[in-house]
């Protein structure tokens, strides 16, 4: 393997008394997708505010294409430039349009001329099969549509990696196929990705890892076969167990050849 | 939007500043005066060429506007001859009253004229010229009064009569009047003095106010008259206001309305004004 | 003084009524903007600072700051008497505006801020970009109230000589003794002010709604 685009040691963050994440080790390969699942208060939100700064570590190392980007004197904002982040409330600028939306950062942020910016935001809407909603504003979209422009705004920053924090439990079930849709068709193009999700179809059909975490530490990683089907752990059995039984059917050994058969399940509540 | 606002921000700003050349001053030139200054002024006036001086112009006859707008009244008048006699441009700076001693004690008025009665709380914070005009106000009864009026409150007990607009109606108006002692329709209004007597005389009203210099002229045609009560009651010795300390500005004032005392002018103010 | 020309000297203080609105409301803006946002992000030390600014400020009745400016810091500094009057309500106009301010960037989601943040825009640009377009529109009703406000206010400078509409119409009123008259068009003059700004504002709040928002 590479040396990983992504690289976490030892990290650890904690409010207070409350400690929400320890020893997290977690590499990411280019071109890898990584769905990292567990319940709920688990840290997995946390751990990705971490990964781009949104919240700082109070141990460990972060390295990004080898460079520590948990260290004093790190700019920041460039670190970010080179996250991109999809929220699961989606937290589009309310105040733009799609287009402008998607634009925001590469004129603000990187200095690109307005209709170069144009351009490629127009065609970051595209990739996403939103061209057509470029001049509607987030209000005017469905929830789906609106997730699928987070996506492309943090597409149009050329990012190094992708975070998706749980980019589909906000949405109505017959509006999760077309964001799941856009993030296999991001992985297959071979962008890095790190996804926290409950959609386990996905995570079966296009990770190159799972991550299983509980209570704050990674309990057990690996392949999707491996771990969905002979999880070494007990918790990691009694995890996969539990969200069959409250969100539907998972089809024991079934080619997972869609994100339509994927059970409809309402949101757990997103930790911290 | 952003920008939206910082354009209307800067709109906004060069209205301000256009709106603010105007001056909040409306200066009114004295006649250029070729006459030398025939006190001594502060330094800074003469230097400045000019004085300012504050006025609460809605005070009339004292200070009021005329049918052009115009300042005018026995203070605006007084106050254009004393500047005249001083050598200095008048500029007159309009002010509210309770502002006056304020600006004149911070130095943002070199003087106020504007109907200053002496009193000592405002003694401990400007200095007051010598009193340029005070007048003594007398209540009048004809023969066979057989009342008495040993306040003055007293009169309102009886019919009234008055010179229309002069301190004198303005007295009655707001102390006995206002106040409910006198019924309004026991005050009589007369366009001129002398109709205010002889309405005594036939009984039709029982006492006059008027200004007792004026009663006293008048007393020589007719002997039947008399005062039963007399003080200062409208108008109060009035004064003009200096800066604390300002001696020489004081003595230049007090100088220049003696002077025009013993001249008469004063006395011509009055009778223009109050009678 | 023939009724046209005493109506028109009154109209004609409406020029200081707005000068004076006009200079002070953007003041505020400006003052209310900054403290605003070291309010919102200036930690601890901000706002505990800030609390403090408008409790005193809005504590003093304006027509005495008014005074302070003219009679007391005037004198290190020389100004008119409608330079210290506009700017006394500027200031006191600036503690209201930045609680009206801060308060719309408080209805503003965080989630806003954060998602600004990830795209990699600085704080500051996060802010100007992000945050203020939308308070700014949370703002305008609220704002409108403190529009009113001011040009009401601004007839305080009549004590300071300034004449504006107030003024003008206590000295016509003494001129010829008609005060109902001469406050009449006083108050009909203030009314079609607040009107006309009330009315704008309206507009301006429509025409930068963002479609499709609630």
């Amino acid at each position: 393997m590479d040396e990983a685009i992504l690289k976490i040691r030892q990290l650890r963050k904690h409010y207070g008394e409350n400690l929400i994440f320890h020893d997290i080790d977690l590499d990411v390969a280019e071109g890898e997708t990584i769905v990292i699942i567990g319940p709920s208060g688990t840290g997995k939100s946390t751990l990705l505010r971490c990964i781009n700064l949104l919240t700082h570590a109070d141990g460990g190392e972060i390295w990004l294409d080898g460079q520590r980007i948990n260290a004093p004197g790190v700019d920041e904002d460039l670190v970010r430039q080179q996250i991109g982040m999809v929220f699961q409330n989606f937290l589009l600028f309310n105040h733009l349009t799609a287009l402008e939306n998607v634009k925001l950062g590469l004129t603000k942020v990187k200095k690109m001329k307005d209709a170069q910016a144009t351009q490629k935001a127009l065609s970051e809407l595209q990739r996403v099969g939103l061209a057509d909603r470029a001049h509607h504003y987030p209000g005017q979209l469905s929830g789906g549509q609106q997730q699928r422009v987070g996506i492309a705004r943090a597409l149009a920053m050329d990012p190094r990696i992708m975070l998706f924090d749980e980019p589909t439990s906000a949405l109505d079930p017959e509006l999760i196929g077309e964001v799941l849709g856009v993030m296999r068709q991001l992985a297959e193009e071979g962008m890095t990705m790190l996804c926290v999700t409950h959609e386990m179809g996905f995570a079966r059909e296009v990770a190159d890892k799972i991550v299983f975490m509980e209570k704050g530490s990674i309990v057990e990683q690996g392949s999707p076969e491996d771990l969905m089907y002979r999880p070494e752990h007990p918790r990691t059995r009694e995890f996969l167990w539990k969200i069959t039984e409250l969100y539907g059917q998972q089809q024991e050994g079934a080619p997972a050849d869609g994100f339509e058969a994927e059970p409809a399940w309402k949101p757990n509540e997103d930790e911290v | 939007m952003f920008r939206k606002f910082a354009v209307i921000i800067s709109l906004v700003l060069a209205a301000a500043m256009l709106a603010s050349c105007a001056q909040p001053t409306v200066p009114t030139a004295a006649p250029p005066v070729s006459a030398p200054a025939a006190v001594e002024l502060p330094e800074k006036l003469s230097q400045a060429g000019k004085i300012v001086v504050g006025t609460s112009a809605d005070y009339p006859p004292f200070e009021f506007l005329d049918a052009q707008g115009n300042k005018t009244g026995f203070d605006i008048e007084l106050m254009t001859k004393l500047a005249e006699r001083m050598g200095l441009k008048l500029e007159w700076a309009d002010m509210p009253f309770d502002s006056l001693v304020a600006a004149v004690q911070q130095g943002k008025l070199d003087a106020s004229i504007s109907a200053f009665n002496y009193s000592e709380e405002r003694d401990e914070q400007v200095d007051f010229s010598v009193p340029y005009y005070s007048s003594t106000d007398a209540f009048v009864v004809g023969k066979g009064f057989s009342g008495a009026i040993t306040k003055p409150e007293d009169a309102a007990h009886y019919k009234i009569g008055v010179q229309s607009g002069t301190v004198q109606d303005g007295w009655l108006t707001s102390n006995l009047v206002e106040t409910g002692l006198l019924p309004a329709e026991n005050l009589s209004r007369y366009e001129r003095a002398e109709q205010a007597f002889m309405d005594l005389a036939t009984g039709r009203i029982v006492v006059v106010m008027a200004d007792e210099v004026a009663v006293k002229a008048f007393m020589e045609q007719n002997p039947d008259l008399q005062i039963v009560f007399s003080a200062e009651l409208s108008t109060g010795p009035m004064a003009i206001v200096v800066p604390e300390g300002d001696t020489v500005l004081k003595t230049a004032f007090d100088t220049l309305i003696k002077q025009l005392q013993s001249e008469g002018f004063v006395d011509e103010l009055a009778e223009k004004y109050f009678k | 003084m023939n009724a046209a020309n005493f109506l028109q000297y009154i109209a004609s203080g409406t020029a200081y009524t707005l000068g004076v609105t006009l200079i002070a409301l953007p003041l505020g803006l400006l003052i209310g903007l900054v403290l605003a946002l070291v309010y919102v992000y200036g930690g601890k030390a901000g706002s505990r600072s800030m609390q403090a600014y408008s409790i005193v400020l809005r504590g003093i009745p304006p027509i005495v700051l008014l005074f302070i400016l003219y009679f007391v810091v005037s004198g290190a500094i020389n100004l008119s008497p409608f330079t210290a009057g506009a700017l006394a309500l500027g200031i006191v106009s600036s503690a209201y505006q930045m609680e009206i301010i801060r308060g719309a960037i408080l209805s503003v989601d965080a989630g806003q801020m954060m998602a600004a943040r990830a795209v990699g825009l600085s704080r500051l640009e996060a802010i100007r970009s992000v945050v203020l377009p939308q308070a700014f529109r949370h703002a305008i009703a609220p704002w409108s109230n403190e529009v009113a406000i001011v040009i009401k206010d601004s007839s305080l400078v009549y004590a300071l000589g300034v004449p504006e509409v107030l003024r003008r119409a206590q000295l016509i009123g003494a001129s010829n003794q008609n005060y109902l008259l001469a406050y009449g068009a006083a108050a009909t003059i203030y009314f079609i002010l607040v009107w006309l700004a009330n009315k704008s504002l309206v507009g301006l709040e429509k025409r930068l709604a963002i479609p499709g928002s609630h």
